[in-house]
């Protein structure tokens, strides 16, 4: 029988790497410290983020501030109230510690309680990201726990099963993808940056085929422009939250308009069971509905179905707030009736905003002026309610969603495009550095894409390298 | 019949031979070396010359190790350059010419010289194994038994050269070959695979119209490839570059029929970097020249290699194909340009040690293991005489890792993916190249040699000693300067910003135009240092936040490093992985989980769910 040592030396590491050589290796000293949503999306009030490692504490306590805690002693399994800073500004939430090895890993666990919807966890989540945690593996929770021996032995299966069926949901999330446009611009990304990369290393390992050796084009222009192209995916994906969240639409209009008969065409058969609705806490929401599978969420712009007077009664203040939480408006006209004085008002209030403009009762005797991009429709006789559907949808998830694909992006793969965009960033700022450097953090940035796409073989590159130049003896 | 023992044999004495013989020699094991020819020992039967991107890291690993190659090829350099100056130091890599002639002299009188080896003419033709001992009997009959065994054959295994029509069944540059040894493997149960690679035409100097050339000179005062080398490597002779022309393509295309590399004639698979010169010309048929290099072969002779034009032609296009090339229309050929056929084995039969998994004592190093090159083939032989030495001693063998040098990561990428061409060594392989420089060789690697006994007392020294006086460096770098209005003038003839206020020497560094030379001329430090020790720790401090993130991934690499599958797990029981996995972990049976999901066809999730299983045993 044989042993294999483990040799290192590394840099002036060598030391400190003797020790691992000598010393024995428990399971959790080198894991990193993971972060992941642990609560399904979607399906509750709250989210929870929950953070295991090392430095799960460290990295917590860079965000989260609460007026009960004290840095220096974190009391476990006590429940801060506090706020966490985040982009948009400071939000609310709950911080759990739990101290190693009383946690579920049996590594140190740090959990945060945020309001429901998936928005704000994703983003919590990215806060993690970004000051050091990497995303969380299909089970790896179960699985410290089981390798740190918080789970016996019986359970290894289960947590077997749950990571090959984790695997799978990724895998058929990330295959339906494939078929969307999101993926192909991925893949388009990374097909570039091979070429880059095959280009800039064929001059590297091969210097003297000189003939070889003029980059085709310049390097940091063609990372601004996958810098671009990634930050156009982001904002379609994040509109792809929609999805998840539902499409907050506000009807307005004056008197008599017939925003109620809209609203309950809208509505017709498609008519969701309300009750409470995630995601939307803040606002109320009186009805929704289901249109190819989007939800459709109809805000109460105050009390709309209780008085026809909007404008009148309850006043502009009033409109304004329902306007200033919807993603689209719905600005109802009266096609028997010409552009009065009280619809202007009401337009300025809403022209700045995503809208569409409905002119309804074409049943009657059209007196309207036309408006670009109108849509005529009548409530009462359910007339052109489809194309409306279709209308609220395109117009909030932009053109560039593919709607036959279901599953546009989750929140792994959003994570994993913003690593990249930081990646490029910090390439754009190192256009001093010698192309070792840049060779390097440029196959970073394509491993990272490769972790949607699954193309992450160093032998591609070498494989292009191989058939686009011509080299050897 | 009368048997001798040694501890060790190796059979081959090319670059893989001569390095594990000297290492087995050298750590104190009797060592029969058994060499087909002794004229060919450390013969450079390809391009005169020694390193080259990346490989020149290989021979600084070989060396730091307490190699040959290095320090033989400082002996026999006849010109030398440092590749990729204006690349950044990961992929700086030292070139030089070598006179072949004296390096397979030098290298001869390395083995002659060393007291615990025996070189030895003869042609192994069989392998027994014979309970702890393995026994080698010569094509004479001569049976030599010894406790393990290191393969090294080269391209020898039942090597044929193809040129035309003419198939001949010897060795390299006409060497007799191996006939019989194959079969002995084969009998072992050892896979074999069959490659190919070629070898240009050698032209005589005096016919060469060197004016319509391009001349190529060596660089002045660069460090050479050894430690253990106190002089700079003078420049002894120049090279050329010419390329072919319209017509070289016209011929070559007119007699496509006769070439066996695309007639299908040749059945081993060829390396794609290392193309013939038809396969360019078909493969790249929009190009209107290739560049072509002449390199002199040695001090002693005329004959010049003409890199770039391998070819497997009939004889008489070959010389068409030469005296179309420009300045070379009265060329006259002096060995012809051919492809040799060799056996190899399929490397992935192999424990990252170059141990065979299935027989303990069998070690396998260079080209039999399907790799190219002279370097790759030192590395891999010291590091299967490293191990055969521990194999002797009953020790723990030493596996060298990805992060540990180019090295480790030729051989775990052979060892783990195999390979399906002559695998040639790049810096492109090397995920964490920015640590893994030429001239930090000697601080990854000779610790190492030091602890398995082949780094002499000289070398180890004189290591101490560079050591001490890099941190002698980096110690007079930690002086802070004040702010004063020359400070403020320092930067700003250097084109930066002035600081705000008073800083150390070595965070002036950080500044992208300040860097140790414009420090040491400023404030007059370093007048004794050679530049390599300054270039040494110009790159260490220069490129601090970029080794500091490569050191990053590689502690994360490591740490499934760390997690070793215990030996003869059973993969085919195991419920959870999915086949395709299971068969790939049960062919390769990897070391740990690191070398597991190094494995193509081996998904993430396999190795987590690998992780629970490795537990729950």
């Amino acid at each position: 029988m044989i042993f294999i040592k483990n040799y290192t030396a590394i840099e002036e590491s060598v030391n400190s790497n003797l020790l691992i050589f000598f010393g024995l290796r428990c399971y959790n000293i080198n894991m990193e410290t993971i972060v992941g949503i642990s609560t399904p999306l979607g399906k509750g009030a709250i989210s929870i983020v929950r953070m295991t490692g090392k430095k799960a504490l460290d990295i917590a306590l860079k965000f989260f501030t609460s007026k009960n805690l004290n840095k220096e002693i974190v009391k476990p399994r006590y429940m801060y109230f506090g706020r966490i800073s985040l982009e948009q500004g400071l939000e609310e939430c709950l911080m759990v510690y739990f101290k190693a090895p009383f946690s579920f890993t049996g590594e140190d666990i740090v959990e945060f309680q945020v309001h429901g919807g998936v928005l704000l966890a994703q983003k919590v989540m990215e806060k993690c990201l970004a000051c050091g945690a990497k995303l969380a593996e299909a089970g790896e929770f179960s699985k410290r726990a089981f390798l740190n021996g918080k789970i016996t032995l019986d359970k290894a299966e289960a947590i077997i099963g749950e990571i090959n069926a984790e695997t799978e949901g990724e895998l058929k999330s990330s295959l339906q993808i494939t078929n969307g446009k999101l993926a192909e611009k991925v893949l388009q990304e990374q097909e570039k940056l091979k070429y880059l990369l095959a280009e800039i290393e064929v001059g590297m390992d091969y210097p003297d085929e000189v003939e070889e050796l003029n980059l085709k084009f310049n390097v940091f222009d063609r990372l601004k422009e996958i810098q671009e192209e990634n930050a156009k995916i982001l904002k379609v994906s994040e509109s792809a939250s929609y999805l998840k969240n539902g499409i907050k639409v506000a009807i307005v209009g004056k008197t008599n308009v017939g925003k109620s008969s809209l609203m309950n065409a809208l509505l017709g058969e498609d008519r969701a069971i309300v009750t409470d609705i995630q995601g939307t806490t803040r606002d109320s929401v009186t009805e929704s509905f289901l249109h190819n599978g989007i939800k459709i969420n109809l805000i109460d712009t105050a009390g709309i179905r209780q008085t026809e007077d909007v404008v009148e009664s309850i006043g502009i203040e009033k409109s304004k707030h329902a306007l200033n939480h919807c993603d689209i408006v719905l600005f109802v006209l009266d096609g028997s009736q010409e552009f009065l004085e009280e619809d202007k008002q009401i337009y300025k209030l809403i022209k700045e905003k995503a809208h569409i403009v409905v002119v309804n009762k074409i049943d009657k005797l059209r007196k309207l002026k036309g408006f670009e991009n109108e849509i005529e429709v009548s409530a009462i006789e359910s007339k052109n309610i489809e194309r409306l559907k279709n209308c609220i949808v395109e117009k909030v998830l932009k053109e560039e969603i593919d709607f036959n694909s279901v599953v546009l992006t989750n929140e792994r793969q959003l994570a994993i495009l913003k690593e990249a965009q930081d990646i490029i960033a910090e390439v754009l700022s190192k256009k001093d550095e010698t192309l070792d450097v840049l060779s390097m953090l440029i196959k970073a940035l394509w491993q990272t894409l490769g972790k949607i796409t699954g193309n992450t073989e160093n032998e591609d590159i070498i494989d292009l390298i191989f058939s686009k130049f011509c080299l050897g003896k | 019949m009368k048997e001798e023992f040694f501890d060790s044999i190796v059979i081959g004495a090319g670059h893989a031979g001569c390095e594990a013989a000297l290492a087995l020699a050298r750590t104190g094991n009797k060592t029969l070396l058994l060499t087909i020819s002794l004229d060919a020992i450390g013969f450079l039967a390809c391009n005169p010359s020694i390193g080259g991107t990346a490989k020149g890291q290989l021979v600084a690993e070989v060396d730091a190790l307490g190699g040959e190659m290095g320090v033989v090829a400082d002996k026999t350099a006849i010109q030398i350059r440092m590749l990729n100056k204006g690349k950044g130091p990961a992929v700086q890599s030292l070139r030089a010419q070598i006179d072949k002639n004296e390096y397979h002299s030098q290298m001869k009188k390395s083995l002659e010289d060393e007291q615990n080896l025996f070189v030895r003419q003869g042609e192994a033709i069989s392998i027994e194994l014979e309970g702890d001992y393995k026994k080698v009997t010569t094509h004479l009959g001569l049976v030599y038994k010894a406790k393990s065994v290191v393969f090294a054959t080269g391209v020898y295994l039942k090597s044929e050269i193809i040129i035309g029509e003419s198939r001949e069944f010897v060795g390299p540059n006409g060497f007799k070959n191996s006939s019989k040894l194959s079969e002995s493997l084969l009998d072992l149960g050892i896979k074999l695979l069959r490659f190919k690679t070629g070898t240009p035409v050698r032209l005589h100097a005096r016919s060469v119209d060197y004016s319509v050339m391009e001349l190529q000179e060596g660089d002045e005062d660069i460090a050479p490839f050894s430690y253990l080398t106190e002089e700079k490597v003078k420049n002894k002779s120049v090279c050329y570059l010419t390329y072919t022309t319209k017509e070289t393509h016209e011929i070559i295309k007119n007699n496509l029929d006769k070439a066996p590399a695309i007639s299908g004639e040749i059945k081993g698979v060829g390396p794609r970097y290392c193309p013939s010169i038809e396969t360019k010309v078909v493969r790249f048929a929009d190009k209107e020249r290739h560049q072509l290099f002449l390199e002199p072969e040695a001090l002693d002779t005329q004959e010049l290699y003409l890199q770039g034009f391998s070819t497997s032609m009939p004889a008489d296009i070959q010389y068409d194909m030469v005296r179309s090339v420009i300045g070379l229309q009265e060329a006259e050929i002096m060995r012809d340009a051919y492809a040799i056929e060799y056996d190899c084995i399929e490397p992935t039969q192999l424990s990252p040690t170059l141990e065979l998994k299935n027989i303990k004592g069998l070690f396998f190093a260079g080209q039999i293991n399907g790799t190219s090159g002279y370097e790759e083939a030192a590395a891999q032989g010291i590091v299967a005489g490293i191990n055969a030495s521990l194999y002797n001693q009953n020790k723990e063998q030493l596996v060298l890792k990805r992060s540990d040098g180019y090295i480790g990561v030729l051989i775990d990428d052979i060892v783990t993916k195999g390979t399906n061409e002559p695998y040639r060594m790049m810096t492109s392989r090397a995920e964490y190249r920015l640590l893994l420089r030429q001239d930090n060789a000697d601080v990854r690697l000779t610790e190492i040699g030091r602890r398995v006994g082949l780094v002499s007392d000289v070398r180890y020294q004189r290591y101490l000693k560079k050591q001490e006086r890099l941190k002698a460096i980096e110690l007079q770098l930690e002086q802070k300067i004040k702010l004063d209005s020359e400070l403020v003038d320092f930067f700003v003839t250097n084109g930066e910003t002035a600081p705000r206020e008073s800083l150390k020497l070595r965070d002036m560094m950080r500044r992208n135009n300040i860097d140790i030379y414009k420090i040491s001329e400023k404030y007059d430090m370093f007048k004794n240092e050679p530049k390599d020790l300054l270039d040494v720790v110009n790159t260490k401090i220069k490129y601090e936040g970029y080794l500091k993130q490569q050191q990053e991934e590689v502690d994360r690499m490591l740490a499934n490093e760390e997690i070793v599958i215990p030996e003869g797990f059973d993969y085919l029981s195991v419920k959870g992985i999915r086949q395709e996995a299971i068969e790939k972990l049960n062919e390769i049976k990897p070391l740990n989980l690191g070398q597991a999901s190094r494995i193509s066809g081996v998904s993430p999730a396999d190795i987590s769910v690998l992780s629970i299983l490795i537990k729950r045993k």
